[in-house]
């Protein structure tokens, strides 16, 4: 009895919690006066910015735990994007980067809360797989389009979502150029293959893989690390005793970075390291020095130092005290992203006639995904109609005098 | 020195120290930021204008104040200076903080690669703009103006008219509350009860409806948290065993719905209630398989053991070995949703439904198990299980019951979950998830449902109201945590048997009572 | 003793000697299944495939030896707790990543200081012996420091509470040290400066099968420094009076505290020595691997624990041989079964799971009373 009036007063605790809460639905009918014709024929109607209001671009990205790195990383290169792109017809833009954890159950909860904010017209993230594809439908249902700087996996193009889209490159893109690289122009006969374990570590690796054998090399080891963990030397004695070529590694710089160095000091002196775009970055070379010499790395095709990107790094540094790059390799991807989106959102905006900002969401997915020939500081990008915004081939680096060239 | 200044200045140093760090971790920033916020100014810059911080100033300072003047029955006067005094020297060591930032500053020395937030801007805003010498002075007045301000505020919560008003409330609000009990006699009784379930059912109706997807969500998993709680609780509260890896039962439940219910990889295409029904077998059983070989094991023993098991389920359910069967870490999507009478749920609200549904189900098995000849015995193996199979219970076959129906709650939850989000993945079932479960049965009291119900609350709810404090929410909500087992060691709403203790040690192993010499 | 062993219990209800009966069966048959699988392995990957050569097997052993140092003295921190408050010490973790910083920073600051007339060369690399003297002082400090706080705001006021209570405010205090690390030092990945003499990679080369085994310095120096600190331990333990306080406090609080032992002064004794121990590990562990960030703490937190029940909770010698039979295990163990390593952890739970129930107190047990630490 006593739980049951216990649980009475939580019920009603709780609708006082909900009913402080903003009114939940996005405010898609417009049917304001003063709202422009564009908004009454949008699929998913506008959102409306009153006069001193802003525009928020949302992000999900894990800000704590062990991969905390990633998203304080790169939602601060996207927050910089958000400065740099000013304002639209008078309207300033905002981030709201949001904790997901990288987990499907972070990432749904977080899309929840960004489909519930009217002022979120745009999403730059996901930046895990498990968060991506929890979210997806949940913007699938509110039209809420979004570009992810990171997500690599490759069938999240494939399943006909109209509103994913991706900048990184897809693992079969990468990993079918990266096998033939390896075989074609390394002429390395015997591969060896690590990855992380993770969506992204292992979706790479096994294109690799599938691709080397294809060319008729032979993969001599397949072997996964755990991430976190700091001492590989077992793992890679291991994979020494089969003596590869190359080891091709699925999976990020922090990892990588070790493995460099411990592939010295067993028996894989004379092997060579073959990266992928998670193990590009200056946070790669610090950490590998000399034993770096001749590691390979993925990017995409740009002029590596532009003066955008001169330009975004000393305002990095000013701004968060560290050189861009040493928490993650994609904090330029997060700034391409946030700046996309930017430009997308200037595109259809307009300014009804009753001096209110609307933003149609339906023709803001669409102009997302008509981007073309975007350059940005990561690469050039033309988006295709499965959402693939980076389809060029890959750019290879390797490690020369402590400092990635770009090779042919 | 005398003894009352010393007993001010105490505390005076633990908020200093407070201070020291919110500043080195930015979160007076935070604070200054909410705080403007909270007075209408849409989109505070990164630095807010220096009144907010004044505020958060002086609110540290109260804070000192308060932590200064409490347990005393001093007059105003006295209160009051105490929390002056305490104020004052919290606001000192913020003065000598700002001093050595202001060193930074002028010198120009770069400190950004150790302690990330003290760029010039964040030391130029801390000084409120000012002057260094200016800003110091500043700080240390409105430390000691709040210390003040909190000292009189506890002063004039113990003078005797305030209290006098205090109790005539307090005494009123029992008058009225015995008065309705009175009412609650008798028939009147089953009215009440009547009244009351009648209104938790309009509430549990209607509200799903009207609290928008982001709330249902949360809810949702609050409530999926209650379920696997209560099974926690059938292992831990009510029998006994230390079970850490719970949420392989529920990773179980949540891939025999992904096997059976998804496209990929097998296209079974079950429908959700088979796949519900056989998720829930196989967690029971996979409980009775792990259970077998540990009726040995006790206490923290049995804690490794499941911990085990719970990583051994997640590192299979990613490996290689198993990526053709189980998808790899990639998992497993399109998850498809439960369909009754040929309606498909496809919103928030329907699942939201449902899994109010799981939980009154959850609920009801709970409440009639805990007050059955099985619940006896449970009790009777946790409070010492040596006496219990003395007098006669089996103990084998009732901890193996209450491991194969605790995870069977959590197959249920799990296969509800993986429906819901139309994804479940390895990591979804990590170490960390377990020890949210056993956290959130701890926190609301072990063995109670209200307590669980208010345990899920905290622990899946509670991060989620905390967005607020962005990156500084997991430092909020770990130090929440600890201060939540301080004041509450035995939960919210503990349950109402003896209170228990994992029969591990010999008696004469407890800590005496009379050891405190603090 | 509580583990009243349960055969000599066993006379009550027909029913219950049945069950009893079935799993003394049981038992037996599940250890010779599991001892032919294991021989079935061993003979393919030995015999049959002959996978690996005598290098790799040293190789794989000698990581394993190290990775094993580290988790013996972390399980040391955990043991110690263990046997005096009955807790798990879920923090312990996070005390040593803090102590891996200040390791860190100690040697980041030697090396930034620059000694010598003529020829500048840094502190860290004129002093060499010192400057690794200090810092592993600073880090035991600090870590130390950090037990003694985390046990008496977060520990103390819990202890009449029920056991589990402790555990959730350790779980708390974990997650609040480990964001504060990230908060405070920003999440960045984080490389240590060794001196030269204890370059990392370095170390004697041995040849084996004309194949080069190296044995690195920092690894041989994590080994020893473990073995050294827990004898040094051990003869705290056993012959010290601070030694005799916290066995006595760890057999009997009230006792002990009728004797004239200072049972909370004894207890925040035992905290500095597991939070020193914690902070040894951290440095050691940012000279050998190099890497330090605010989650560098909670895996081995996990792996030490996990060596702590494997070898006898609440026993120093067996937290000593259940590290090194994790680290062994670790790396020999998926090798030497023809297994993937991505199973390792799967590989150690199960050892774990076969050795718990055979020895339902770990493999050197809870030794007699008197010999409790």
């Amino acid at each position: 009895m006593k739980s049951l009036k216990f649980v009475v007063v939580l019920v009603l605790v709780s609708i006082l919690v909900t009913a402080c809460q903003p009114s939940a639905a996005p405010s898609q009918a417009a049917v304001v006066s003063g709202a422009p014709d564009v908004c009454t024929s949008d699929a998913f109607g506008c959102a409306v910015f009153k006069p001193g209001e802003v525009v928020k671009l949302g992000m999900g990205a894990p800000m704590t735990g062990g991969n905390g790195s990633y998203g304080v990383d790169i939602s601060q290169g996207a927050s910089i994007a958000v400065t740099d792109a000013g304002d639209v017809k008078g309207w300033k833009f905002a981030l709201d980067a949001q904790d997901d954890g990288g987990t499907a159950e972070g990432g749904a909860s977080v899309a929840n809360k960004f489909v519930t904010d009217p002022a979120i017209v745009a999403i730059a993230g996901h930046i895990f797989t498990d968060a991506t594809r929890a979210a997806m439908p949940i913007y699938e249902k509110a039209g809420i389009p979004m570009l992810s700087p990171s997500n690599t996996v490759a069938d999240l193009t494939t399943l006909g979502s109209a509103v994913f889209n991706r900048i990184a490159f897809s693992d079969t893109n990468q990993g079918n150029a990266a096998g033939d690289y390896l075989f074609n122009t390394l002429k390395v006969k015997d591969l060896a293959i690590l990855h992380d374990g993770s969506s992204y570590g292992k979706g790479l690796a096994d294109t690799v893989a599938a691709q080397f054998a294809k060319d008729g090399g032979t993969v001599v080891a397949t072997q996964a690390i755990t991430p976190g963990e700091t001492d590989f030397t077992a793992v890679l004695s291991a994979v020494a005793s089969k003596n590869p070529g190359a080891v091709y590694f699925g999976g990020y710089a922090a990892e990588g970075s070790i493995l460099v160095n411990q592939m010295k000091q067993t028996g894989l002196e004379n092997a060579v390291f073959f990266g992928d775009d998670g193990t590009y970055g200056v946070d790669f070379l610090t950490h590998v020095g000399a034993n770096g010499e001749g590691a390979f790395a993925t990017i995409a095709p740009a002029s590596p130092d532009s003066a955008a990107k001169t330009a975004f790094n000393a305002a990095y540094l000013a701004q968060f005290g560290k050189e861009a790059g040493s928490l993650s390799p994609y904090t330029w991807a997060g700034y391409d992203s946030a700046a996309i989106l930017a430009n997308a959102v200037k595109a259809v905006a307009v300014v009804g006639s009753d001096g209110n900002l609307y933003v149609p969401r339906a023709a803001l997915m669409a102009a997302v995904r008509a981007t073309k020939d975007y350059v940005g500081l990561s690469g050039t990008f033309t988006c295709q109609s499965n959402g693939e915004c980076n389809a060029g081939l890959p750019q290879f680096v390797v490690v020369q005098n402590g400092a990635w060239v770009a090779v042919q | 020195m005398n003894t009352s200044l010393r007993k001010s200045i105490r505390p005076g140093a633990t908020i200093g120290i407070v201070h020291i760090f919110f500043v080195l971790i930015g979160f007076n920033m935070l604070v200054a930021i909410l705080f403007a916020r909270v007075s209408g100014v849409k989109q505070p810059d990164a630095i807010p204008a220096p009144v907010y911080l004044m505020a958060y100033s002086i609110t540290m300072g109260i804070w000192a104040g308060v932590a200064a003047a409490q347990k005393r029955k001093q007059e105003f006067r006295q209160v009051a200076f105490a929390g002056c005094v305490a104020g004052g020297f919290a606001g000192i060591m913020a003065g000598l903080l700002e001093f050595g930032l202001a060193i930074i500053l002028v010198k120009n020395i770069n400190v950004r690669d150790v302690l990330t937030v003290l760029s010039a801007n964040f030391i130029k805003g801390t000084l409120f703009g000012m002057q260094p010498a200016m800003g110091v002075m500043v700080t240390v007045m409105l430390f000691a103006l709040g210390g003040t301000l909190g000292g009189a505020l506890v002063a004039f919560w113990n003078s005797t008219p305030f209290q006098a008003f205090l109790n005539r409330g307090i005494r009123f609000t029992k008058d009225s509350v015995q008065k309705a009990q009175g009412v609650t006699h008798g028939k009147n009784r089953l009215l009440w009860q009547i009244a009351s379930i009648s209104l938790l059912a309009l509430a549990v109706v209607f509200l799903p409806l009207n609290w928008g997807s982001y709330w249902n969500y949360v809810l949702g998993t609050v409530g999926l948290y209650v379920v696997l709680g209560l099974g926690l609780n059938i292992a831990v509260g009510l029998s006994g065993q230390l079970v850490l890896g719970f949420i392989a039962f529920f990773a179980i439940g949540a891939y025999s719905m992904a096997l059976l219910n998804a496209p990929l990889p097998y296209h079974l295409m079950w429908g959700f209630w088979p796949a519900l029904v056989l998720g829930v077998l196989l967690a029971a059983v996979a409980g009775l398989l792990l259970g077998l070989p540990l009726m040995r094991l006790r206490g923290d023993y049995l804690a490794i053991v499941t911990l085990g098991f719970g990583e051994i389920i997640r590192i299979l359910l990613k490996s290689d070995v198993l990526t053709a069967y189980t998808g790899g870490p990639r998992g497993i999507q399109n998850i498809g949703g439960p369909t009754i009478f040929g309606r498909p749920f496809v919103t928030d609200v329907d699942f939201m439904y449902l899994i109010i549904g799981a939980m009154l189900l959850a609920m009801f098995i709970y409440s009639r198990l805990q007050n059955s000849r099985t619940g006896r015995a449970w009790l009777a193996i946790r409070e010492d299980e040596t006496v219990a199979r003395a007098s006669g219970v089996n103990t084998v076959r009732y901890k193996l019951l209450a491991l194969v129906i605790g995870a069977a709650f959590a197959g249920l939850a799990g296969a509800i979950f993986a429906s819901r989000n139309q994804f479940t993945g390895p990591e979804e079932h990590s170490l960390m998830a377990s020890i949210n479960v056993l956290s959130l049965i701890i926190v609301g009291g072990l063995g109670s449902i209200p307590g669980t119900i208010m345990g899920a609350f905290a622990l899946k709810g509670l991060p989620e109201i905390l967005r607020e404090f962005e990156n500084y929410r997991l430092l909020a909500f770990g130090a929440l945590l600890v201060a939540m087992m301080l004041s509450k060691p035995d939960g919210f709403i503990p349950s109402r048997r003896p209170k228990f203790q994992i029969p591990i040690q010999p008696e004469t192993r407890e800590a005496p009572k009379e050891q405190d010499h603090d | 003793m509580h583990a009243l062993s349960l055969p000599t219990l066993a006379v009550k209800g027909a029913r219950f000697k049945k069950v009893a009966h079935v799993f003394d069966l049981l038992r037996p048959i599940l250890g010779a299944i599991v001892l032919a699988f294991i021989a079935y392995r061993l003979y393919q990957v030995l015999i049959v495939q002959q996978e690996y050569g005598a290098d790799t097997w040293t190789r794989l052993l000698i990581s394993g030896l190290i990775i094993g140092g580290v988790y013996a003295l972390i399980a040391i921190g955990y043991t110690l707790v263990y046997g005096i408050l009955f807790m798990i010490n879920f923090a312990h973790g996070e005390v040593m990543m803090l102590g891996a910083y200040a390791g860190l920073f100690a040697f980041q600051a030697f090396n930034a200081i620059q000694v010598g007339g003529q020829a500048q060369t840094s502190f860290l690399n004129a002093y060499p012996v010192l400057a690794i003297l200090l810092a592993f002082v600073i880090g035991m400090f600090i870590s130390a420091a950090i037990g003694y706080f985390l046990e008496k705001i977060a520990y103390r006021p819990l202890r009449k509470a029920p056991r589990l209570v402790p555990l959730i405010s350790a779980i708390g205090a974990s997650i609040f040290l480990q964001n504060a690390a990230q908060l405070l030092f920003s999440p960045q990945l984080r490389e240590v400066t060794n001196p030269d003499i204890l370059r990392r990679g370095a170390g004697w080369t041995i040849s084996i099968n004309n194949a080069n085994v190296i044995i690195p310095y920092t690894g041989v120096f994590t080994f020893v420094l473990s073995v050294l600190l827990l004898i040094a331990l051990y003869i705290i333990v056993r012959k010290t009076r601070l030694g005799r306080s916290m066995r006595a406090v760890a057999l009997d609080k009230k006792t002990a505290a009728l004797m004239g032992v200072d049972v909370d002064r004894t207890i925040s004794q035992t905290f500095i020595i597991s939070g020193a121990l914690a902070g040894a590990a951290g440095v050691m562990w940012g000279l050998h691997n190099g890497m330090v960030y605010f989650y560098v703490g909670f895996i081995p937190g996990i792996k030490a624990f996990t060596a702590a029940v494997l070898g006898g909770i609440g026993n120093l010698p067996g937290a000593m041989l259940g590290g090194l039979v994790l680290g062994i295990v670790e790396s020999v163990g998926p090798a030497a079964l023809g297994i993937d390593f991505q199973l390792k952890d799967v590989l150690a739970f199960v050892i774990l799971i076969i050795v718990l129930t055979f020895r339902p107190s770990g493999l050197l047990g809870e030794v007699l009373a008197e010999e409790k630490v």
